[in-house]
């Protein structure tokens, strides 16, 4: 208690120094103006120290203003009435100042303790109201608490395995699950174990309680607890609605693997019907009609057959691709990747597929490296340059650039373009250009296209060439690569 | 890569199997004395040790015998040492093989694979000469020559590519490669791949973007054309 070693130091000072101006002004001043200078003494003390304090000090000013002044000096009697009476009045008033001193004091340390604790709520519910996730909520809140009443404070959730952190002391987490279970505030200042040193209080959201707290803790007076009540409640509020969120969020995740299983629902019945009716019935008239078929006729049905079944082969693969990456989390594995490689395989692969050499690749040295699924990667590229040589006779040229900090792959055409309407709907399921009515797609493509380019962080979009024809670019992010040692 | 122990103290021997392990592709250590052999062994065991029997300090056999009681390791004698009865007991003593000085170096070569492969690490005979559309590369040489006109090659790009020369038609991975070549702990740092990669392309491939010779196989790993 430095502060009240402290006052007792001010009594000695207030007590030394009044005297010793008394002192010096003794003959040219009269008894009243010494007795201001004690009094000033006692309001210094009452200011400084505890009521004790000042309540001595004003005792022995009037005691050394008798002995020192009032005449007969050196000795406490007192020879006039006068006298006699400015002495009493002295006590009474610095008795008084010093009483109302302390009083003041006191209200004072009050209202910023109030203060203090109303900052550390409003602090403690802006941080909250930020997140979203219980974890980080957790370590807010536990270095809030430990700051406020040590580094034993613990905050605890409780969840179906246990609590959470696990707590290795054994009384400690008896007594948090019991807080939990019976949602009841326990220790010094309730009703329940009141000679604990520690507070167990319940974090308590509306009917449930999601968890517990211990707090250590020196005084029991009710507006510390009330306090203390205050920070949990908004603690569990907080955690009330970081639950809330997690379930929605995986409520709307629920409803998209809804929505992918409505639209495979649709593409079986809409892009297979078609080549399946169309195999069976090339089966049938092969069946029916064996005998009166030509061979030129039956090598005709059975090559029609060939195709729609390579066609339904196609599409499989590109409705389960979609719906893969459209479904999970995380399909891709995603690493370093150089565009000129990618490219090179996409055109390599291809090769048979162009006989008369229409692709061209312009793919400057230097350009940085991307983080991709090369396999995906490829496969939107190899849908893209596949349409290209489909829908288009002329060249097709796939280029790779920086633009606007992004590494921008475009792939482009001499064919009959898109038209405005359709430069966003092509990329839709199920839709396929105006001008592409003779030529088979196979519905999907560019739907996975614009998947793969969306699981990338990237954007595919396509645009009409002044010139004729249509270009669609890939934009993908790019990330600092990490630094290479020279060698 | 595998790592191979020569123990010999004749300088020129030393340094003949030595370098031709090395082009082979192996890591090569090597040691004078049986002390510093064991001194070797003791902070890693190598793949296969190459052992001669007349060493400074003691007999290689002492090594063998405490090689064999510690480590799995094949073991290829190397020594001038012809008497039967010799090569009987350290073979039966637990030598994998007995090559005769001189010797040639194909032959122990091929020994030493075949030791490998009875331990059940299989590998196969390096290429160390490449000749393919233009393209020649000779690693013992160390030189690569494009078209007759000879190509500078960095350290690190020397042995990336020589790397996939050794094991020129087949896909090495991108693991395998960066363990190879920088180090097992280099294995996550595929930036480090793609960008050496990207330059060797610069400076053989007349169209990077569509390679002749370093093909890629996305997602796994490289390989060079071997026709």
């Amino acid at each position: 208690m430095n502060a009240r070693r402290d006052g007792w130091w001010w009594v000695a000072g207030a007590l030394l120094g009044a005297s010793m101006l008394s002192w010096i002004a003794d003959q040219r001043v009269s008894l009243t103006l010494q007795a201001m200078i004690y009094l000033a003494g006692v309001v210094a003390v009452a200011y400084r120290g505890t009521r004790t304090q000042s309540a001595v000090t004003a005792v022995l000013s009037v005691l050394l203003l008798n002995f020192c002044f009032v005449t007969p000096r050196g000795t406490l009697r007192v020879d006039s009435i006068e006298h006699l009476v400015t002495l009493a009045t002295l006590l009474a008033v610095a008795l008084l100042i010093s009483n109302q001193a302390a009083n003041l004091r006191k209200e004072t340390l009050l209202a910023r303790l109030g203060e203090q604790r109303a900052l550390r709520l409003q602090g403690l519910a802006g941080e909250l109201s930020l997140l979203d996730d219980e974890a980080q909520i957790l370590n807010v809140a536990t270095s809030i608490l430990r700051e406020a009443y040590g580094p034993q404070a613990l905050i605890v959730l409780s969840r179906p395995e246990g609590l959470f952190p696990p707590v290795d002391d054994v009384s400690v987490a008896d007594a948090l699950k019991h807080c939990i279970a019976e949602s009841r505030a326990l220790g010094p200042g309730t009703a329940f174990w009141p000679d604990l040193p520690t507070w167990f209080l319940p974090l308590r959201a509306g009917a449930n309680t999601v968890g517990a707290a211990s707090l250590p803790t020196a005084q029991a007076d009710l507006a510390a607890l009330h306090h203390a009540e205050a920070l949990c409640a908004l603690l569990a509020g907080a955690i009330q609605r970081a639950r809330h969120a997690a379930r929605a969020a995986s409520a709307r995740s629920q409803a998209e693997v809804q929505g992918v299983r409505n639209a495979l629902l649709a593409s079986v019945s809409h892009d297979f019907r078609t080549p399946l009716a169309s195999i069976i019935g090339s089966v049938s008239s092969l069946i029916e009609q064996r005998d009166r078929l030509g061979e030129a006729d039956r090598d005709r049905l059975l090559v029609r057959i060939e195709q729609e079944a390579r066609h339904l082969v196609t599409m499989t693969e590109n409705t389960l691709q979609w719906a893969r990456l459209v479904g999970d989390s995380q399909p891709l594995r995603l690493d370093w990747q150089s565009i000129e490689e990618i490219i090179g395989s996409v055109r390599s692969r291809l090769r048979q597929r162009d006989p008369s050499r229409r692709l061209h690749a312009d793919v400057p040295g230097g350009l940085p490296l991307v983080q991709a699924d090369p396999v995906l990667l490829g496969q939107l590229l190899e849908n893209l340059v596949d349409n290209a040589l489909k829908y288009s006779d002329g060249p097709v040229d796939i280029q790779a650039r920086m633009q606007n900090g992004a590494l921008a792959v475009a792939v482009k055409d001499r064919g009959p373009g898109l038209g405005d309407d359709e430069l966003l709907s092509v990329f839709d399921t199920f839709t396929r250009g105006a001008h592409a009515q003779g030529v088979r797609g196979a519905g999907l493509g560019l739907a996975v296209c614009r998947a793969i380019a969306l699981a990338h962080g990237a954007t595919l979009v396509a645009r009409r060439r002044s010139g004729g024809g249509s270009s669609f670019v890939l934009s993908l992010p790019v990330a600092e690569t990490p630094l290479v040692e020279e060698a | 890569m595998l790592r191979a122990l020569v123990v010999d103290d004749d300088r020129e021997v030393r340094g003949l199997i030595a370098s031709v392990l090395t082009v082979e592709g192996f890591e090569v250590v090597t040691a004078v004395s049986v002390s510093e052999a064991r001194a070797l062994l003791a902070n890693a065991a190598p793949d296969v040790v190459i052992l001669d029997l007349g060493l400074p300090d003691a007999d290689g056999a002492v090594l063998l015998s405490e090689l064999r009681e510690r480590h799995r390791v094949p073991v290829v004698i190397v020594s001038a040492r012809q008497d039967e009865a010799g090569k009987i007991a350290l073979l039966d003593a637990g030598a994998d093989d007995y090559v005769v000085k001189p010797f040639s170096v194909p032959e122990l070569l091929a020994r030493v694979r075949v030791a490998l492969r009875h331990r059940g690490v299989s590998v196969a005979p390096a290429q160390t000469r490449y000749a393919v559309d233009g393209l020649e590369v000779d690693i013992e040489c160390h030189r690569v020559v494009l078209h007759g006109a000879a190509l500078h090659l960095t350290p690190t790009e020397f042995r990336l590519f020589a790397r996939l020369v050794r094991t020129a038609g087949r896909v090495v991975t991108h693991r395998q490669l960066l363990a190879d070549v920088w180090g097992p702990e280099f294995t996550e740092h595929t930036h480090y791949l793609r960008i050496y990669m990207g330059t060797l392309r610069g400076k053989i491939e007349s169209d990077p973007a569509e390679p002749r010779f370093l093909l890629t196989e996305p997602g796994v790993g490289y390989r060079l054309a071997d026709e």
